[in-house]
């Protein structure tokens, strides 16, 4: 009999364990059921070519509908898992629907926090998460308004780099001493702030918005040290894992279900895929950590794929993720934390920084439009290699040389 | 009507090495591989980014961009995020001239 596969979550991480599951086995049953209405898409294009309306090629959905037919891969959109029994390996949907499974795979993401102050909930406080979000928020930017995003992350940044693109007037307000914190190195978190004040965006560091007043015409953020005034709030200060399901189900659940590197539950059966998954981390088996990127969307279901057929395949590669801003591209590799060396390799206005240990061992590194390095670097952190840290500064050497 | 078009004289191009050319509006990477010379679009198939800033090795082209990869002889994408091939050309040197039918 056909394994019968049930996949939570019509996302990049549940559509790519369809197409790894089905090329692994041509006999399975695969079914994804998703709440949204859309074929799976990748949310990258969504902060940019969503919002610029430029052509996406297939960036957005790297898949047709036609794809999933003749990969006979069965797909429920609009319909919402409800609740999962694990004891008789069944799941239900808000619509009714009630299947039996042989493995069941969490790949239900995350969702966009929102602000806990006094009319936050005004529909012109808006948040970035889901195409629908990104297709109310375009006609907005249409129309130029006074904008302000809050929280300097990723997101933040993006939308705020489309909307100076759109000639909306923008404020960045960032709780913290800088922007993107959480992905990059402090002198890379200074490039960016100096690249967006030169196009013009305001920031505000260290803010704190301590409530938000709404009239017919406008709002009004008010902040610690006085008050803005805008036509419309993006609000971008970081996504929940959606994990509500699993822990009704009594699945382990720690800011991220928590999985084995082959994403594996706590209970047999049940597995999690993409950035719901919490796993050891690959360059660090000592810790774990959940992952809100491309690349963990991307190939982390390969593992899960495998683990379901009963082979171990770890998801072990070295965390990878970008920023397009402007006409920026910036590439992060492996770790980068602010207590690594740093070495600097510029060339013009291509930047490679490299992150070594003490001992002389790249641990990451970061691009600034100098993605051609990626691989190099990529080999150089992989290769666990001590190197002399002064002669890695010598631009004048090619990466690959010092392997 | 096609033609053949100067984009390089053979001397500029290094192995995996790729240059840029451009003929009007079109954008081409030019490749010298060790079994000859390839013209390949140069803007990837996922999101505009022009492949000639990316890195080369292997007969095969990466994306500067998100290191899509597309093998250079046929155009066919071989890695995520890219789904769909590039164009390739015809290339023909003459008196040290790289030449491609466009």
């Amino acid at each position: 009999m056909p394994r019968r596969i049930v996949i939570i979550g019509a996302g990049q991480a549940g559509r790519r364990c369809a197409e790894v599951l089905r090329e692994l086995d041509p006999a399975a049953e695969i079914t994804i059921f998703g709440a949204e209405a859309h074929l799976p898409y990748d949310r990258p294009p969504l902060s940019k070519a969503v919002l610029l309306a430029k052509d996406s090629g297939t960036a957005l959905f790297p898949r047709s509908a036609e794809f999933y037919v003749e990969n006979r891969i069965t797909l429920h959109l609009g319909e919402a898992v409800t609740r999962i029994a694990p004891s008789d390996r069944r799941i239900e949907t808000a619509q009714g629907r009630s299947l039996i499974y042989d493995a069941l795979v969490l790949a239900t993401g995350a969702m966009a926090r929102r602000l806990a102050i006094a009319e936050a909930d005004d529909p012109r406080v808006m948040v970035l998460r889901s195409l629908d979000d990104a297709r109310a928020l375009r006609p907005r930017l249409v129309e130029r308004p006074r904008l302000a995003v809050v929280g300097g992350g990723l997101i933040g940044m993006e939308v705020a780099a489309s909307a100076r693109q759109m000639g909306c007037a923008v404020d960045v307000l960032e709780a913290g001493e800088r922007l993107m914190a959480r992905g990059l190195p402090a002198t890379i978190s200074t490039y960016m702030a100096n690249l967006h004040r030169q196009r013009g965006v305001m920031l505000r560091m260290n803010a704190r918005l301590d409530r938000i007043e709404s009239s017919a015409q406008e709002l009004t953020l008010h902040l610690a040290d006085g008050f803005l005034r805008v036509d419309l709030v993006l609000v971008g200060i970081g996504a929940s894992p959606e994990t509500a399901l699993a822990e009704a189900a009594g699945i382990t659940v720690a800011d991220g279900i928590v999985t084995d590197r082959c994403g594996r539950t706590s209970h047999p059966d049940i597995y999690a895929a993409g950035e719901v998954a919490r796993f050891p981390h690959p360059m660090n088996a000592d810790v774990s950590t959940r992952q809100e990127s491309w690349q963990v969307a991307q190939e982390q279901p390969i593992a899960v794929a495998h683990a379901i057929l009963g082979q171990d395949r770890p998801y072990d590669v070295i965390p990878w993720h970008w920023t397009d801003q402007y006409d920026c591209n910036i590439q992060v590799l492996g770790e980068t934390t602010d207590t690594l060396h740093q070495i600097e390799r510029a060339e013009g206005e291509r930047l490679t920084l490299l992150c070594c240990d003490g001992d002389g061992r790249v641990r990451g590194a970061v691009l600034i439009n100098n993605g051609r390095e990626a691989t190099p670097c990529r080999r150089l952190i992989a290769s666990g290699k001590v190197f002399d840290l002064a002669a890695l500064a010598d631009t004048t050497r090619p990466l690959l040389s010092f392997l | 009507m096609k033609e053949w078009h100067r984009v390089a004289s053979e001397e500029e191009l290094q192995p995996d090495t790729p240059f840029a050319a451009r003929i009007g509006e079109m954008q081409l990477a030019i490749i010298r591989l060790a079994d000859g010379i390839f013209a390949v679009n140069d803007v990837c198939s996922h999101e505009y980014a022009l492949l000639s800033e990316g890195f080369c090795e292997d007969g095969k082209l990466e994306c500067p961009l998100h290191q899509a990869c597309f093998d250079i002889r046929t155009g066919q994408a071989l890695s995520a995020p890219a789904t769909t091939a590039i164009a390739t050309y015809q290339v023909k040197c003459e008196n040290g001239d790289v030449l491609v039918m466009i």
